[in-house]
């Protein structure tokens, strides 16, 4: 009896650092060839800050009127997107069934057809497989549900069950650092602030303002050279200073400031993208568009960086519609509008820069929101949810198609957790990141150590990746 | 499960003396050397070695450690292991959690452990044995580097072994054995906190008013330091509030409400943020009311309403008035009051919330963020742990679904007298009862509200439940003086002010007036700012401190450097016109228009690689520090010229000219820098960059004088040691 309670708070105190043991494994491990990588890959995250509506940017199109559906539940509050709007598209895995694009995605539907766009459903944040019946039995709760900072965070952690601290964008590159060899840059770029998606065990992101020429952002004012000579002075003062360090807090700040002084010194120049051609999509001058096009002049100057892998972030905030979602200031649709044009405008300049197929966007999200709107008419909107539709892109997917499973749209239903249309996400966004890892080149055998629940699931690679 | 340290040391009496007394040098002349015993605890060492005198807890053997136990008297399988220290003074009641400890493996690899138990020796009271557990990832790290600290104070890193001997980073710096002394040290009394009624000491005032102000002056140093801590926070308690005046509702059109050649101004200053940022910088920079507008400002980013889905400036003034006039007051009134204010309701979507449907936006954010946060919390601040590890939710998601049952019926007031067409932004918002859900509901720690409840009485029922739970005073605490003080406070030191939390008679500080009154802010800040954690004119433990965030990085710029603007005429010197908002923005900070509810920067934040809370972390990043860098240029060497007709009438520049009388002796000038910026801390190595920097600069320059002080001033402004507040 004793032995057994032994037993058991031993492997929950293990349960309880899964993140920290993982950790570990990235440590220790360094398996990455990196002498035989010399092509050039590059995974974009584009995260929809706040929660995306998935429910309303992947939308039932022949099932809009089924009983208990759609309709039924968004219609009489004002959510529902009318049919006649929806830009359709026919996925093969969907038998024929027809499904509607948020009118805003007009770009969107457009590379669906073409087949370089997926999309994957019912995706979220998982400890383990679940059903409804699990779930509200208390199985398999992955750490603070429905919360924002707690989602964000196990989104880009691929750990649901604690507060991580480094993300699988950061670990991935821990991991394959090597392949870049000696570049200014780490591998870890973010556009969006300090990101936990880029952040390493030991490997530390760059992280870069979109809306100035990129060889600006990164220049120290060393101040006026008056009298000649001050200025070199302060320079090297500035570098004694900066590497004497003192407490860990200070050590922190150093270390950001000399890597983004290494970074500077790299790019010179402000690098220019190859002209936008006919029928292709320009950057919109708004904070997804100035964010991306960032990260084009980034991939554009790869050669010179000597880099061969890169893991951008970059994101899009306001998706958090509990009211108002249809406000034309800052509603779900102008923010799909503006997804659809910037992610257009991105792969165009891949293509310009014949890296479309070297370049996979993918986005993330909070979580998806619930079935049931709140609120009624102008004031419509949207709670906290669980599963969502996420958005792939690239020349290296396989597009035009649908993967993972739609949820059943019944609140209370098989797919509920509650009684609002929480959908129990059927594809774990462990999956999800694994099959981008495989991609980018992460050894299978890395997998446990970036996302160490990844063996719970049927399998790491679900297949919308060529 | 641990045998108390008595039975250890008197049963095993032999053995003590074995252990520390055979392993002794006499030393006392160590302890001038190395920063050891500059007021931190000391960990005893062998005679001839950095390697600690340390015992397996239960077993009382020396290192190599295991992880886990080999005894099974450990429950939970982890080894603990007992050092021993001298210089340990504590207070009464200060225990375990006053302590943190650290062990570096190579790696680096850092590994926070937590000290268990704390006690005299028995027969050798003058020396402290601490408790510590090991952590179960150090697995066969071999020879790791410990430390513990203190209220700030950091010990000695001595040697210990994990797994097996050897390897390991190397000693510090200037390390040296620190075995216990021959003759054993005196007990030691307990310490009796310092009232703080008399004069102060030059760099605690500095400190002090780094924490507790917008930024030291000179002038403010010296008065401070005469009129001593208890005084001028009593004086501050009472200073008259500068806040922001009520402004003038606009229609929400603003091509109604704009016409006419002056539209550019005209939506400035109505339209957007600008009048209250402009506003915001000159109190900071000006007026006296410096602490209430420090806490306000950090309650703020505790209870955020964010501007960014304003319309008006005019929509968020009552919400900042809320803030200054609560600052001190009662943290239930602040949580009625802001719950109920316009902007909160048209934030987190009160306003207008229905019963039915109702959204669960702000009775989320109540929770997580306003009150008792998201996870059961020790006294201390310390997450509830359940028999697995794991921390223990507050609440579920059914709880959120029955307090936003609660928060509906609520809606903007009618438009007061004489203004119609707009929205009240000004006065609380009001109840519209049928359309309040007046079912039982149920809330935290099992209290229910009975049916049939009108909006009111359910509200105050909620705001009752929260504000009573016992996890809001250790969480609103620990958030205040993360703001105010440090990242990483220790528990005990977060245990204190919650204490005073429930009952602004407890602590060191009580007012004379005091009445027992949980959620008393004045007297939190007070205890907060006091403690022993807080004070002292320096810290060397290599956790503490916080980094300025964007608007103290430069409110405390213009502020030690007497910030002016120039007005029209001629030789015209005015105040600042306050428009810095677009520096801060640069660097991550738009004032009053944080990103989310969340704040400028998570509250939670975690240093990359460095295993602290560091929340500004959150927006320093490659762009944004050396944007920080580039306003230092700015301001030491240009200004943020006026432009009459812009947005910037005045400018902004510092006043650098006191300063360049001490150029023509380095020493002089960065000592003055040291002392008003950095409370005497700069490194020696620091210290010789700026000297070497400005002697590039001959004394035959005739700017010589100018030109060496802006370079100085540039250089620590923009330096890593002068980002972290400590």
């Amino acid at each position: 009896m004793r032995q057994g309670a032994c037993a058991l708070a031993g492997s929950a105190a293990l349960a309880a650092s899964v993140e920290r043991l993982s950790l570990v494994r990235v440590l220790a491990r360094s398996t990455f060839d990196a002498a035989n990588t010399s092509d050039y890959k590059a995974l974009v995250c584009v995260f929809l800050d706040g929660g995306n509506d998935g429910a309303n940017t992947i939308i039932p199109y022949d099932d809009y009127n089924a009983p208990g559906g759609y309709a039924s539940v968004r219609a009489l509050p004002g959510l529902a997107i009318p049919k006649s709007d929806l830009l359709p598209v026919t996925p093969p895995s969907g038998h024929g069934l027809k499904f509607g694009l948020h009118p805003s995605l007009v770009e969107l539907q457009s590379l669906f057809n073409n087949q370089k766009l997926a999309v994957l459903c019912n995706t979220g944040t998982l400890v383990q497989p679940l059903t409804r019946a699990l779930f509200q039995s208390g199985v398999g709760h992955p750490y603070q549900l429905f919360s924002h900072s707690d989602q964000v965070n196990q989104q880009q952690t691929a750990v649901a069950t604690e507060p991580g601290q480094t993300g699988w964008g950061g670990r991935i590159s821990d991991l394959m650092t090597g392949v870049n060899g000696a570049a200014p840059l780490p591998m870890a770029i973010s556009t969006a602030g300090a990101s936990l998606f880029t952040t390493g065990v030991a490997t530390r992101h760059l992280v870069i303002n979109p809306e100035i020429r990129l060889n600006e952002v990164l220049r120290v004012d060393y101040g006026t050279d008056f009298p000649a000579g001050s200025l070199a002075a302060r320079r090297i003062a500035f570098e004694r200073i900066r590497n004497d360090g003192g407490g860990k807090l200070v050590n922190a700040a150093a270390d950001t400031i000399g890597q983004a002084v290494r970074a500077g010194e790299a790019i010179p120049t402000d690098p220019a993208l190859p002209p936008v051609q006919a029928g292709q999509t320009d950057f919109p001058d708004m904070k997804l568009g100035n964010q991306l096009k960032q990260i084009a002049k980034l991939i554009s100057v790869r050669a010179n960086l000597g880099v061969h892998r890169q893991i951008f972030f970059c994101s899009l905030e306001g998706f958090d519609h509990h009211t108002s979602q249809h406000n034309a200031f800052n509603g779900h649709d102008v923010l799909l509008l503006q997804l659809s044009r910037a992610l257009k405008a991105f792969y165009d300049a891949t293509i310009n820069l014949g890296v479309a197929d070297q370049v996979t966007t993918f986005t993330l999200s909070d979580f998806g929101r619930t079935f049931e709107p709140s609120g009624t008419g102008a004031g419509v909107g949207s709670d906290h949810a669980w599963g969502n539709h996420h958005l792939i892109l690239g020349d290296a997917v396989h597009g035009g198609d649908f993967y993972g499973n739609y949820p059943t749209l019944a609140v209370g239903g098989p797919d509920d957790a509650d009684d609002r249309g929480r959908w129990i996400p059927t594809t774990s966004n462990d999956q999800y990141a694994a099959t981008l890892a495989l991609w980018f080149g992460l050894a299978p055998a890395d997998l446990p150590a970036v996302f160490p629940f990844i063996g719970r699931f049927a399998t790491p690679n679900l297949g919308f990746m060529l | 499960m641990l045998k108390s340290p008595r039975h250890l040391f008197t049963k095993h009496r032999p053995r003590l003396p074995i252990a520390l007394l055979a392993l002794t040098a006499f030393c006392t002349l160590c302890f001038g050397q190395s920063g050891i015993g500059s007021g931190g605890p000391v960990l005893l060492t062998e005679a001839n070695s950095t390697r600690a005198v340390a015992l397996e807890s239960l077993t009382l053997q020396r290192d190599p450690f295991p992880v886990i136990s080999p005894s099974l008297l450990s429950s939970d399988r982890r080894t603990r292991i007992a050092v021993f220290a001298m210089n340990v003074d504590l207070y009464t009641g200060e225990a375990a959690n006053a302590f943190t400890a650290e062990a570096e493996a190579s790696g680096p690899r850092i590994f926070p452990l937590k000290v268990e138990s704390v006690s005299r020796v028995p027969g050798f009271e003058g020396l402290t044995q601490i408790t510590i557990r090991l952590d179960e990832l150090m697995a066969d790290a071999g020879d790791v580097l410990l430390r513990i600290s203190l209220r700030g104070m950091t010990s000695n890193r001595v040697r210990i072994a994990v797994g097996h001997q050897g390897g390991g980073p190397p000693d510090d710096q200037g390390a040296i054995p620190t075995p216990a002394p021959e003759i054993p040290p005196a007990p030691r009394p307990l310490v009796t906190p310092n009232p703080y009624t008399g004069p102060a000491t030059l760099a605690d005032t500095v400190r002090f008013l780094e924490q507790a102000t917008w930024g030291p002056t000179n002038a403010e140093v010296a008065r401070v330091r005469a009129l001593g801590f208890r005084a001028y926070l009593d004086e501050q308690l009472v200073a008259p509030v500068s806040s922001y005046p009520t402004m003038t509702l606009m229609p929400t059109d603003s091509n109604q409400g704009c016409q006419g050649a002056s539209v550019h101004d005209c939506l400035r200053d109505n339209y957007s943020m600008y009048p209250l940022q402009t506003r915001f910088y000159k109190n900071a920079f000006y007026k006296p009311d410096q602490l209430r507008q420090r806490v306000a400002f950090a309650l703020h980013q505790i209870l955020t309403v964010s501007g960014r889905d304003m319309n008006q400036a005019s929509w968020m003034v009552s919400y900042l008035q809320t803030l200054d006039r609560n600052a001190f007051g009662n943290f239930r009134t602040l949580l009625f009051e802001t719950t109920l204010n316009p902007a909160m309701g048209s934030f987190l979507g009160t306003a207008a919330n229905n019963k039915q449907r109702p959204n669960e936006n702000f009775a989320r954010e109540f929770l997580q963020l306003f009150s008792v946060g998201q996870d059961l919390l020790n006294a201390d601040g310390t997450p509830q742990l359940d028999v697995a590890g794991n921390r223990v939710p507050t609440y579920d998601q059914a709880t959120i679904s029955n307090f936003a049952r609660v928060f509906t019926g609520w809606y903007f007031a009618p438009p007061p007298a004489g203004a119609q067409g707009v929205i009240n932004f000004i006065d609380p918002m009001m109840v519209i009862e049928a359309n309040h859900d007046t079912g039982a509901k149920m809330l935290l720690n099992g209290t229910a509200v009975p049916p049939g409840q009108n909006t009111l009485q359910d509200l105050n029922a909620a705001i009752d439940n929260a504000f009573n739970h016992p996890n809001t005073g250790p969480f609103i605490s620990q958030r205040l003086i993360r703001q105010l003080v440090t990242s990483n406070p220790s528990p005990a030191y977060v245990e204190r002010v919650a204490a005073v939390f429930a009952n602004n008679c407890a602590g060191y500080y009580p007012d004379s007036s005091c009445t027992s009154a949980r959620g008393d802010l004045g007297a939190v800040v007070r205890a907060i700012l006091l403690d022993p954690e807080a004070r002292g004119d320096f810290k060397t433990d290599p956790d503490y401190g916080r980094l300025r965030e964007p608007v103290l990085f430069i409110s405390n710029i213009c502020r030690a450097f007497n910030a002016r603007g120039i007005g029209p005429g001629i030789n015209n010197i005015v105040e600042s016109d306050g428009y810095l908002n677009p520096q801060t923005v640069r660097m991550g900070q738009d004032v009053f228009r944080p990103t989310t509810v969340f704040g400028y920067f998570p509250s939670e934040y975690n240093v990359p690689g460095a295993g602290l809370k560091g929340p500004e972390f959150g927006i320093l990043s490659s762009s944004t520090s050396l944007t920080r860098a580039g306003f230092g240029a700015q301001m030491s060497f240009r200004s943020i010229p006026m432009f009459a007709d812009a947005d910037t009438p005045n400018g902004t520049f510092i006043n650098l000219t006191p300063l360049q009388s001490l150029a023509d002796d380095p020493v002089q000038l960065v000592g003055a820098l040291d002392a008003l910026l950095m409370h005497g801390t700069m490194s020696p190595t620091m210290r010789d960059a700026i000297t070497q920097a400005i002697l590039v600069v001959p004394t035959s320059d005739p700017n010589h004088l100018r030109n060496r002080t802006q370079s100085a001033v540039y250089l620590v402004l923009t330096s890593p040691q002068y980002q972290v507040q400590r």
